[in-house]
């Protein structure tokens, strides 16, 4: 099962994650940090870590 | 497009256009570009992200591209062959695919080149190189051509599933003609109606959605479950090549088989359990170089033999790795995430459930202008059935993509277009909400993985009559007791419910497309009719809703499909020959 790891002191809360999952898990939280709001959806296809510019994002499969 | 809200409804934002486009992979982008292109107001509807979504961003990184000078018959010969190929079009295919290639490298996608010049590699069952691989993957192809197509004017709404097409006479099916459709807001609810002059269906392939039960990774967009295709079928709009459009191949662990295009010419083996390139046996002189349906039996069998066939990567040249990472970076870090590196274990390979592991190229019937059966509906890619082009290639979706879209803008021009009616647009919106209101419904997951299940034990690799009734009676019995009954608990979960009852009906199409076909064919095998039957099943399959009930016929090819001639032959498929050498006649 993939999951998603979340650096809340990198994240900048820009969004682009939440703007581009295919499967639509991140949302941002009170804090404006990424959270995977619906993680068990989460596919593993490297998309947000692809995406975002602070490197806050990375996916794990094991 | 114009945005408006009326006293419909409180809640229901409708939107106006000349042409829906429904679906943002590269067919999407085409249709929407070409349509543009006509003078068309043009909408584009994306139930993920325009870019993002779909499986033109996750590809293999390849974009096989026809060039001026290269040998026409090579390419007949190589992805052209086959009697269920257009040969005649597929011919007038190639010169629209470079025009393509040459568009998007105007908008800034990046391909591997040498100087200005863009380089073309070899990929299995290809008689020469034509591959154009991607400097920076998938994600940079479809962003670069996200930005081209914006360029031009086209409207985006992101995050709208579609759930239902509208039709003139309020029917489906219709009698008269497709005037837009109605879907919801995946995150906040809200109802999208949209009218539309022409509507271009461009939503992709279907597979069972979302990963398998017990399976660690899915990799591919969970979101593929045929929506496009099951609406177009309760239009009333003609599906083919349901039974023929499965891409069986896939790594244990994985949705489909990401990177073979680009994995395979760079020096990935096919290993039995002893660490032995199996393919041998198969085709000594290609290896694995050899044709995709070969490569799905020799593997198909070779599990059956319960060898354990994996895909060893360790012979692939250092400077190769460094290519495969920038042409497929998403896959290559899925390999490497799973500890199936360039030096680790070899990646074992499944061939999996017939029919469910993926369908491409397969849908609403269309003609070269990517028109349905239906007034006002396109269709495009691999939602269609790509007028028997060869299916699963990024290439050929964006052909028929410009194809549709040009007829579509075509369309506008001459047509007055029709209202909504309300009466059908009310029912939808009820039908739209109904797993929200449901207090006593079913919960989505326990559901979803009794089908899967259902699937895996009772479809089977081989097919034959018995196993497919059993699994159409259940899969029956399902639709109505459970996935009918489904509820949500907010909006991100009503497109996971609203999917897997689009998806229910794709399959119920399918599997009665399956027991039409009375022979064997690529990656359709029965062990009760094992005979590649040229002479009586060059044909298409067809299914239309009529009425409440499924119809299914068959129709010839059109003899001016073919460029080589069809020889009217009778062989036994291959499993079998290979059944055959080693257990005795099946």
């Amino acid at each position: 099962m993939a999951r998603l790891e979340i650096n809340n002191a990198a994240c900048t809360g820009c969004g682009v994650c939440v703007e581009t999952c295919p499967t639509d898990v991140l949302r941002l939280d009170a804090e404006q940090k990424a959270i995977a709001a619906y993680g068990e959806d989460c596919q593993g296809c490297f998309v947000c870590q692809w995406d975002c510019a602070y490197e806050a994002i990375r996916v794990k499969l094991r | 497009m114009q945005e408006r809200k009326n006293g419909l409804r409180d809640n229901v934002i409708q939107l106006e256009t000349d042409v829906l486009v429904i679906g943002g992979g590269i067919a999407g982008a085409f249709a929407a570009y070409r349509a543009r292109q006509s003078g068309a107001r043009v909408l584009l509807v994306d139930r993920s992200y325009f870019g993002r979504s779909g499986c033109s961003a996750l590809a293999s990184g390849v974009y096989p591209s026809y060039m001026p000078g290269d040998d026409v018959d090579a390419w007949i010969k190589g992805l052209g062959a086959g009697p269920l190929v257009n040969q005649t079009l597929f011919v007038k295919a190639l010169p629209v695919m470079y025009e393509h290639l040459m568009t998007m490298d105007r908008w800034g996608v990046k391909w591997l080149k040498e100087g200005d010049e863009i380089l073309r590699f070899g990929a299995p069952g290809r008689a020469f190189k034509n591959g154009v691989w991607m400097a920076e993957g998938g994600p940079q192809m479809m962003m670069a051509v996200r930005a081209g197509v914006l360029a031009s004017g086209v409207a985006v709404v992101n995050r709208v599933a579609v759930t239902e097409l509208l039709t003139s006479d309020g029917k489906l099916p219709t009698e008269r003609r497709v005037v837009g459709v109605v879907g919801f807001h995946v995150r906040t609810g809200e109802i999208y109606s949209i009218h539309a002059n022409a509507t271009v269906m461009c939503t992709g392939p279907y597979k069972f959605p979302y990963p398998w039960p017990g399976s660690k990774l899915g990799y591919m967009p969970v979101d593929l479950s045929g929506d496009g295709i099951a609406m177009m079928l309760r239009a009333g709009a003609q599906l083919s090549r349901l039974e023929l459009g499965g891409i069986n191949l896939n790594p244990d662990n994985m949705l489909c088989a990401p990177g073979l295009e680009s994995l395979m010419p760079s020096g990935a083996a096919f290993v039995d359990r002893q660490g032995r390139r199996f393919l041998e046996d198969y085709d000594p002189k290609r290896m694995e170089m050899t044709s995709r349906a070969l490569l799905y039996f020799a593997i198909a069998h070779q599990k059956e033999e319960g060898n354990n066939p994996s895909m060893d990567l360790k012979n692939i040249p250092a400077d190769r790795i460094e290519l495969l990472k920038r042409a497929i970076p998403i896959v290559i870090a899925n390999y490497e995430g799973l500890g199936y590196g360039f030096t680790g274990t070899p990646i074992p390979y499944a061939y999996q459930v017939a029919g469910t592991a993926g369908i491409f190229g397969a849908g609403a019937r269309i003609n070269e202008r990517g028109e349905t059966s239906i007034a006002g509906l396109f269709a495009a890619g691999t939602c269609s059935d790509i007028h028997y082009l060869p299916g699963g290639h990024l290439s050929f979706c964006s052909v028929t993509g410009d194809w549709a879209g040009a007829a579509a803008g075509e369309f506008v021009a001459k047509s007055e277009g029709a209202p909504i009616m309300s009466n059908q647009l009310e029912a939808a919106i009820e039908a739209i909400q109904a797993p929200l209101k449901r207090k006593d419904g079913l919960s989505y997951a326990p559901v979803h993985r009794r089908l899967g299940e259902l699937l895996m034990e009772k479809v089977g690799l081989v097919l034959n009559s018995e196993r497919l009734q059993h699994a159409l009676q259940k899969v029956l019995e399902m639709s109505e007791n459970e996935v009918a009954r489904l509820q949500a608990r907010d909006a991100h979960e009503l497109a996971k419910v609203w999917g897997l009852m689009q998806y229910a009906q794709v399959l119920e199409a399918t599997l009665r497309a399956y027991l039409h076909r009375t022979e064997s064919r690529v990656a359709f095998i029965r062990e009760d009719y094992p005979i590649i039957d040229n002479k009586n099943w060059v044909k298409m399959v067809i299914v239309q809703r009529q009425e409440n009930t499924l119809k299914l016929w068959d129709e010839p090819l059109p003899e001016s499909f073919h460029i080589d001639p069809v020889r009217p032959t009778q062989n036994l498929h291959l499993v079998f020959r290979n059944r055959a050498s080693t257990h005795g006649a099946p």
